[in-house]
Formats: structure tokens, sequence, C-alpha cells
């Protein structure tokens, strides 16, 4: 399934799980931010994608893609802002966030409201290609 | 009210109440799944039963509170029915006894098993029925849950915890076209309380229909509650004791 039609499925999934309009959900959209979702709409909207899709996306894997598998204690400073590491990793995970805006002064457990509509659509992709293929 | 088509499963099956479920359960068209822990005799004399009406049964063997048996219990039935659409959390034990000479497994052992196996078998099956959006949950709580009984701070306890489980689940999974529902059954004819039904005059002054329910009442009002007839019925706790909780003291007299 090609990029575009996976936006759409992620899309549909959000309009159908959290109740925004459709025009309200473009890429850049955050999903606990400008859309507004709470922990239910998202593990709804995750479960809406593994039923159009036939493949599972969890909550782990959205963390472990925020996070880059790093623990806890290393993703977020004593202070508890995201350290240096973490940020390392969100911008490899995560391109369209400006780190250095956050560097500092961004609390490690805010991060998931950074996490985009791009982003989710990222994430179905690379769960998509890790699938094994069938072959004919 | 039909159940064609669908896989109920019945924790505490073999025996009592979850028996009788079993069996109105069968009789209403539904695959029945005749979950036991120790009395593998009686489940499959109800799973005979059932087959030998011409209806569709299995059994399995797990202990509730354990939630890797759990586990592969649902594992079982999703690899053989394909689906889980009905989970009626029904095992339970009791072990009374005074607060006073109460330890702590007394309490910890009813609750594993009565809240445990309650919690252990709906997480296991939410996910089947998240994935579908579509199913329906009814826990057996009990009439102890909202009132005091003397020896039984263990039991009512567990049942409490049940009834505030049930108005969470439901809340948290209505959107999903989860429903979550609990009958409180009062005083029923079935071995737990056989010692009580030997002194029954005592006890029968209490009830305002004067009588014990019979387990097939309470499987009824799982079975309606269970069923597409119920569909706008979700975390209710719906009681089944001939009125026994609605009197102040023993209600009378004038």
């Amino acid at each position: 399934m090609m990029r575009n039609e996976i936006f759409e499925v992620v899309q549909q999934s959000l309009v159908d799980a959290i109740g925004v309009e459709l025009e309200e959900v473009v890429a850049e959209s955050t999903l606990l931010g400008d859309l507004g979702a709470e922990s239910l709409d998202l593990l709804d909207v995750l479960f809406r994608i593994e039923r159009k899709l036939g493949f599972k996306v969890t909550m782990n894997d959205i963390t472990l893609m925020i996070t880059g598998g790093i623990p806890d204690e290393q993703f977020g400073t004593d202070e508890g802002y995201i350290s240096d590491l973490g940020l390392e990793k969100l911008k490899e995970n995560l391109p369209q966030i400006d780190v250095e805006s956050l560097r500092g002064k961004f609390e490690a457990e805010r991060v998931l409201t950074l996490f985009t509509v791009d982003n989710l659509v990222s994430l179905v992709e690379m769960r998509q290609a890790e699938l094994p293929t069938v072959s004919s | 009210m039909n159940f064609n088509e669908k896989v109920v499963l019945v924790t505490g099956g073999s025996r009592g109440i979850g028996r009788s479920i079993c069996f109105e359960a069968a009789k209403l068209g539904a695959t029945v799944v005749i979950n036991y822990n120790s009395k593998q005799e009686q489940a499959e004399e109800v799973c005979t039963y059932i087959q030998a009406q011409g209806g569709t049964a299995s059994i399995y063997q797990a202990d509730v509170s354990d939630q890797e048996q759990v586990q592969k219990m649902m594992a079982f039935i999703i690899e053989r029915y394909g689906k889980i659409d009905v989970l009626i959390n029904n095992a339970g034990i009791s072990n009374d006894r005074l607060i006073f000479q109460m330890e702590p497994e007394d309490w910890q052992k009813v609750m594993n098993v009565n809240f445990g196996g309650v919690f252990n078998c709906s997480k296991a099956a939410i996910e089947s029925m998240m994935l579908e959006r579509s199913g329906v949950i009814v826990n057996v709580s009990s009439a102890m849950s909202v009132g005091g009984w003397v020896g039984q701070s263990n039991y009512a306890c567990s049942k409490a915890a049940i009834n505030a489980f049930t108005r969470t689940a439901a809340v948290e999974l209505a959107r999903f076209n989860i429903r979550v529902c609990a009958v409180l059954p009062g005083f029923s004819e079935t071995e737990m309380v056989e010692g009580l039904l030997k002194e029954e005059k005592r006890y029968l002054s209490q009830i305002p229909q004067k009588r014990f329910g019979k387990p097939e009442e309470i499987a009824k009002t799982v079975l309606f509650l269970a069923s597409d007839d119920a569909s706008h019925i979700t975390g209710a706790t719906l009681k089944v004791d001939g009125g026994a909780s609605c009197t102040l003291g023993i209600g009378r007299p004038l």
C-alpha cells in the first residue's frame, strides 16, 4: 500500500475515532494537541487501523519510534527534560521537530504531544514494510 | 433473543449458576465454551448434555486467577472458533471467616479468584472484541457486594470490586461497542450455599419473595444482558435476589 493510501486510512481512522472533521486531519497536525486526542482515542485509532490494514500498530510501537528504543532514564534528564541523546533519537524519527527549541526545557513525559499524523503514517508504513512478504 | 453464531465463554461453567448459564446459552443457539478449574467430570457432563441436545460446546481447564492459563484458554477459543462474542465471568469461590480470625491469605485467595478472574478473563478477551468492535462481558457478582453479612468481608469486597470494575470497563469499552454488565444474585440454590439451604427457615424470612433463587433464574438474566435485546444497557449492576437487598433490617413489622 502506497503512502498516500496509508494516509487516507489513518486520516479516516482519526475522523471516526475522535470525531474531528476530515479537513482538520493534515500531515502536520499533532494527535494530542491539534486534534485533541486522549489516550483512549489513540487506542481506538490503532484498533481501527489494524482492522482496516490487517496488521498491528501498538502504543508500544509509537513509544519505540519516539524514543528510538532507549530506556526512559536515558531519554530524560534527572530534571525531567528530554536529554541530548533523547533529542538525537527524536530528530531521527520525528524529523519535523526543531530539537534546539526543545533542548533543556521540554519535559520528557510530554513527548507524545509532538507526535503528528505524518509520524503515524510513517510508523504504519514501517510496520507494513516489516511484514513477511508472501511469495507467489 | 438468540445467540446463533455467537461464541460464549462461561467461566466456572461446570456447576451451580455457571452450569445453568451454559445450558441456557446453548438452548439459545450459542457455541459454549465451558471453563472449569478442578471439576472435569462435571464439566464433561455439561458438555455432553449440550451436545446430546444438538448444541455445540467444548470444555477448557484453566484457573482464572492465573493470567497465563487464561491467555492460553483465550488463544484456544480464538483458534478453534475464530472469535469470542460473549464472556460470562462466573467463576467464584467463598471462604467465610470472621475478620477477627481471617488471615491475609483468606481474603487474597478469594480476591484473586473472584476479582482477579474477572480482570484476567476480561483483559484476555477484549483485544479480539476491540478489533471486531463487538462484544459483551457479563460478570456474576453478588447481592453481598451491596450489603454486609457476617463472615463475608472477603467475598463481599471481591464482589464489590467486580461492580466497580464493571462500571469502569463499561465506560472505557463503550466506544468499542463492547458492553459490560453485572448480575447480583441473592441466595441461589447452589452448592456454594448448601449449608445455608439446610437452615432455610432462618433465611427465607429475610427475603421478600420468601424463596431462594433458582440458578436458571440467574442464568436467564445473565443471558438477557448478554443478548442484543440489552443493546443500550452497559455498566448496569442488576440485582436478582427476590428483593432481599431492598429491605432495611427485615423490613417489618408495621
